[in-house]
């Protein structure tokens, strides 16, 4: 009875489905079924500070920005450019003057044609003093002519190095060449924005009722702190080849509470919580899914004059980063797919080879019988124990490892570590102060080459928290910038820090997450997690 | 009556104001800032955005038009963190939210924590009498941090009763659990003390001089128990509301309603000052207020009490 | 069972002849007390507990901050309470012995209970009581202060000040303790001005005794009863309150713990099966509340002065 009512249902949802709409019935390149309900809904941990492209600032914004608006370029799922509103661009001979042709049929939500000057505008007002957008150095990191004396209000943004031709074409003057520059322009910063629409408005322009934009997508629902839902944009210039109809995010701040509401399905996608990812992908093998993320996990040491005397000591340093049994952290503690660290740089890094870094190839043994070794040599012992303070940012995952790691110091060399969590403004000020022995440290790359690691390690990087300072590293930084291989100076470097020790490099990220089983389309081989809504597609089960 | 809740209304206005002063300057004692993040920004940039939001200023002269433009205009400026939107946006949205199943918790706490704690005083030490007990104190022992996931795992996981979380504009599937995480420890609370309370005046003489001249039991508890017993309960609504409203911040994680309470926190850790401001002084006002109801309640139950 | 309710009624007993030679209201109060059985039953698990959180590190096979490397993450399934293993509560998810830090957590969740109820009474009262004798300017001034506290949202004190002045549990202590005796000082102002009114503290107040002479003697002693009642609902809400902190990563530094911190943990395997993290903690947990409440109540009933 039940068997029977349930396969009239079915049979009839079919009829409805294969009469309604029977061409959109299959994946146009595939040919698979796709499924009667193509929504994606999605978890992240917080709401971002902005959706408007000109401010925009954290990944989970950036994923919004890009379903709502489209730049001169996309990315495929390799990382790939494919076009966007640009359909190719030209070069001058010296590399400073780059000329985009646009496509004709774009179209903003209401029916406007995206133009050139959409561009220049929201170039212009991305760098400008009055918007005082956090991420205008962006606009100057792309190198762009006058883009350091508009952001300093020194000139106004109309002297930007970006001109409309004409509608279609679109000219950017560069101050110096850069070979990635096209690559930088999937970034929701060099994205247009309407200019009726931001002026009539102001800052209430990104509200669903008032926002116009160009994208596969458009807002619809937009409630801080809880969803934010965006439709398909019928005036979309692909929007024949989108197939997800509705996106929603949702803020859901406990990574448990996002995994019971994807097990009981009203989630498409959410995070593995820390620790879990062993028994979930037992468990749902073809949902649990773990790639390698561009980040690298370390602790640094505080190399500051007035710190602790103890850590000054390289041999010191050492010990301690020998004594960090990282299989451990990365197979038990974390468990999802780490890579153990002893370099600096992240193995999946694009054009890095890992160098031989000899604590590498070690056994666990071997090296704790070293690391005893040099602390004692260093004069430190059960007599005379060596006490640390060890600063991490309040998370359950930077405790685990935190708890780990001082466990090892304690049971292989006997050194006492005092815990210090702190929540994260609190951090920040006493790393960037120098109020810490140890800190723990996590870089993510800006873009997918070795430097935006290493770069780190450069005496007057900002970003350079533990203040180490060491010329040799620095000039061959300096050199490998210019240098068609670096690959020999990136070795070197890595040397060096396994050497001085002014860091101990831990793990090399994974992101893992868990995806719905009819899910399809996402860009796993996406080293910078680009994704975007249109690409995705559900198929029938 | 009338002059006393004017001469409170007066005096509310310059706790406000020590109020304001006070979080400024806590505020500013915090180390790190609205601004401050892993990677440092350029000091071009952070100028740009320091001029924007007035933190060029003198800190005396941020206060003071921090208070002029809250005064005449009623406006409590930008959020720091969420560049798109004005502390004004933040709290129209987030406050109706912690309103509405604040409301909601506050009337199941207090009915059904007034019913227990009236009935198992009048039946006290009877089977009654410990359910009650035992009700108000196993609601009251398992904190809601640990309630709010086991409600998640029952109702949505299991049973699929229940959405797991969001608001939805309020509907009444959205609001079930978060009502039950947010009144039970109050409800206990409650509970406990109308119990106590009813029966130390169930043993004043003038309520056994009235069982003993024979009145029915249940006009004795409502014309003469009822209101001395209500007494120490009001007390506890002042505080207890707004327990519920700084409360909520658990709510807001575990079910994502996104009420106040976790704009707050967030914006305490992020040292988001203009919404620090703009919610403290919200939460602030309240508090007066619902003091000043609880006070002039209290007078128009006890005609004792002399203001 | 039995043996231990012959000696407290044997004690009744004793101390029932004592009352002959006319008996203390507090001699009185503590012959009462031990004839309420649930009362005095709860006194004893208190015992226990305090017991177990004084002494229980003596049975406990392994440090509190050991981490058993075999036993974290992805093999903390392994980590089940076992007697041949040593660990009898298991582990938690870093590998360490729960035990130890059960024994640990219950030490310092009783500590921050007591002391942190404590201050707030002592304070509250004193405060609430002198402000509603006065009455009048004093009394509003008083309570003006105690709404200027409170409607400063609790939380953000408790977050700057462990923020600025660093984390520490003497830190918790007074922000735990300074923050509730705005509650119990509103209740105790509240009681006073019925109290007041009442022909004894009239008689006091024409006789020429002294206003503190008459906070201490005759206000306080007549609200015991109401701050009896709230002081036991204080101090496991205090257990609760530092858990709440620790929930927000403001409590106790690791590997320092307290059942709150504990039970918070827990609380995020247990979908996962690892029901021990949970378990153990949460019945130290619900039994001390549960001490906490009956003793209160016996407490309460025992004092009650009316009763006689």
């Amino acid at each position: 009875m039940t068997f029977r009512s349930r396969l009239l249902i079915t049979t009839s949802v079919v009829l409805i489905a294969t009469s309604g709409m029977l061409s959109a019935n299959t994946h146009p390149v595939t040919g698979e079924t796709l499924a009667a309900d193509q929504s994606f809904t999605y978890r992240v941990g917080d709401e971002s500070p902005s959706i408007d492209p000109g401010l925009v600032e954290d990944t989970d914004g950036a994923d919004v920005v890009r379903d709502l608006f489209e730049g001169l370029y996309n990315q495929d799922a390799t990382g790939n450019l494919v076009p966007g509103v640009a359909l190719s661009h030209d070069v001058s001979d010296d590399g400073l003057i780059y000329t985009f042709n646009l496509r004709e049929n774009a179209k903003w939500s209401n029916g406007d044609p995206v133009t050139a000057g959409d561009f220049v505008y929201a170039w212009q007002r991305a760098a400008s003093p009055e918007l005082a957008s956090p991420y205008s150095w962006y606009i100057d990191l792309m190198s762009i002519e006058n883009s350091g004396a508009v952001i300093a209000g020194d000139m106004e943004p109309s002297e930007l190095g970006v001109t409309a031709i004409d509608d279609l074409t679109l000219e950017v003057r560069l101050s110096q060449p850069l070979p990635y520059f096209p690559q930088m322009l999937t970034h929701g910063t060099t994205f247009p924005v309407h200019q009726a629409t931001v002026e009539e408005h102001g800052s209430n322009w990104v509200l669903p009722a008032n926002m116009v934009s160009n994208g596969a997508y458009v807002l619809t629902e937009f409630v801080p702190q809880e969803r934010l839902v965006r439709t398909r944009n019928p005036l979309y210039w692909d929007n024949e080849n989108t197939i997800i109809e509705t996106v929603t995010k949702l803020v859901i701040t406990d990574e448990n509470v996002a995994l019971t509401r994807y097990l009981a399905g009203e989630l498409d996608r959410t995070d593995v919580p820390a620790g879990q990812f062993p028994r979930l992908s037992a468990e749902f093998p073809d949902q649990a899914v773990s790639v390698p993320e561009a980040c690298s996990y370390y602790y640094m040491f505080n190399l500051r004059d007035g710190a602790p005397e103890e850590l000054q000591n390289p041999d010191v340093r050492k010990a301690l980063s020998l004594a960090v049994d990282r299989d451990i952290i990365v197979e038990n503690v974390l468990a999802a797919g780490q890579k153990a660290a002893y370099t600096f740089t992240h193995w999946a890094v694009a054009g890095f080879e890992t160098p031989d870094i000899p604590m590498a190839s070690m056994t666990q043994e071997e090296r704790n019988a070293m690391a005893q070794e040099l602390l004692a040599g260093a004069g430190y012992g059960p007599d005379n124990p060596l006490s640390i303070d060890l600063v991490y940012n309040t998370d359950d995952g930077h405790r685990a490892v935190a708890i780990a790691i001082s466990q090892m110091w304690k049971q292989t060399l006997g050194v006492d570590t005092l815990l210090s969590n702190q929540e994260w403004q609190t951090f920040l000020d006493a790393r960037q102060n120098g109020d810490f022995d140890v800190a723990r440290g996590g870089w993510c790359a800006d873009y997918n080459e070795a430097s935006t690691f290493l770069d780190l390690m450069q005496s007057q990087s900002g970003y350079n928290d533990s203040k180490y300072n060491n010329p040799e590293v620095d000039a061959l930084l300096a050199e490998a910038r210019t240098s068609d291989n670096p690959q020999a100076n990136y070795d070197r470097v890595e040397e060096f820090i396994a050497q001085d020790t002014p860091i101990i490099p831990i793990y090399h990220y994974a992101a893992d997450d868990m995806f719905a089983e009819n899910l399809e389309g996402w860009p796993y081989e996406n080293f910078e997690q680009q994704w975007y809504s249109k690409d995705l597609y559900k198929v029938a089960e | 009556m009338l002059s006393f809740v004017i001469r409170r209304l007066a005096v509310a206005i310059p706790t406000l104001l020590i109020l304001v002063v006070l979080s400024f300057i806590l505020m500013y004692a915090a180390p790190g800032g609205p601004f401050n993040s892993e990677r440092p920004l350029p000091p071009e940039v952070l100028a740009n955005i320091e001029a924007k939001y007035g933190l060029d200023q003198p800190f005396w002269r941020q206060i003071v038009n921090y208070v002029v433009s809250v005064v005449t205009q009623f406006d409590f400026g930008p959020s720091f963190q969420y560049k798109d939107r004005s502390v004004n946006d933040v709290i129209a949205q987030g406050f109706p939210v912690t309103l509405t199943y604040g409301f909601w918790s506050f009337v199941v706490a207090v009915t059904v924590g007034v019913s227990l704690g009236v009935a198992a005083a009048i039946k006290q030490n009877s089977w009654i009498d410990y359910f009650a007990v035992g009700v108000s104190i196993g609601a009251q022992v398992l904190p809601n941090f640990v309630m709010a996931p086991i409600l998640l795992l029952i109702f949505t996981l299991w049973l699929g009763w229940l959405p797991g979380g969001g608001w939805n504009g309020g509907q009444w599937q959205f609001l079930i659990m978060p009502v039950i995480a947010l009144s039970t420890s109050y409800m206990a609370s409650i509970a406990r003390i109308t119990r106590s309370s009813m029966l130390e005046v169930l043993n004043t003489n003038f309520i056994r001089t009235a069982i003993a001249k024979g009145l029915p039991m249940r006009r004795v508890i409502w014309r003469h128990a009822m209101k001395p017993t209500i007494l120490p309960v009001l007390s506890y609504l002042g505080p207890a509301f707004v327990g519920m409203i700084t409360g909520s911040v658990i709510i807001d994680v575990f079910f994502s309603t996104g009420g106040i309470g976790q704009f707050f926190v967030n914006s305490a850790f992020n040292r988001d000052y203009s919404v620090i401001m703009g919610i403290t002084i919200l939460v602030g006002t309240l508090t007066i207020l619902f003091n000043l109801v609880v006070d002039i309640l209290y007078a128009w139950i006890d005609p004792k009490i002399r203001y | 069972m039995l043996p231990n309710r012959a000696a407290v009624e044997g004690a009744a007993d004793q101390m029932a002849l004592a009352e002959v030679k006319g008996r203390s209201l507090w001699a009185d109060a503590r012959i009462r007390f031990f004839r309420n059985r649930a009362a005095v039953i709860s006194l004893i698990m208190l015992g226990l507990v305090a017991a177990f959180a004084l002494f229980g590190g003596m049975l406990a096979q392994y440090e509190p901050d050991f981490v058993n490397f075999s036993l974290i993450g992805s093999n903390a399934y392994l980590g089940v309470p076992s007697i041949e293993t040593g660990h009898y509560f298991g582990t938690d998810s870093n590998g360490r012995d729960l035990f130890a830090r059960t024994v640990m957590g219950t030490g310092i969740s009783l500590m921050v209970g007591v002391v942190g109820a404590l201050v707030a009474v002592i304070v509250g009262t004193l405060y609430g009581a002198t402000a509603g004798y006065y009455g009048g300017r004093v009394d509003g001034a008083m309570m003006r202060i105690v709404d200027v506290l409170m409607s400063i949202p609790f939380m953000f004190v408790l977050i700057l000040m462990l923020v600025i002045f660093g984390r520490s549990i003497f830190m918790l202590f007074l922000g735990i303790g300074l923050i509730s005796w705005l509650d119990m000082a509103r209740i105790a102002r509240g009681q006073t001005l019925t109290i007041k009114n009442k022909e004894f503290v009239e008689v006091a107040v024409a006789t020429g005794v002294r206003p503190s002479k008459i906070i201490l003697r005759h206000i306080v002693p007549n609200l015991l009863g109401i701050v009896i009642v709230y002081a036991t609902l204080l101090v496991p809400n205090m257990i609760i309150f530092e858990s709440f902190i620790s929930f927000l990563g403001l409590g106790v530094q690791e590997p320092a713990t307290s059942l709150g911190a504990l039970i918070n943990e827990g609380s995020r395997t247990m979908q996962f099966g690892f029901m021990w993290q949970i378990s153990f903690p949460l019945f130290f947990f619900v039994v001390t509340i549960f001490a906490f409440f009956f003793v209160g109540d016996g407490l309460r009933d025992a004092l009650d002065p009316k009763d006689r």
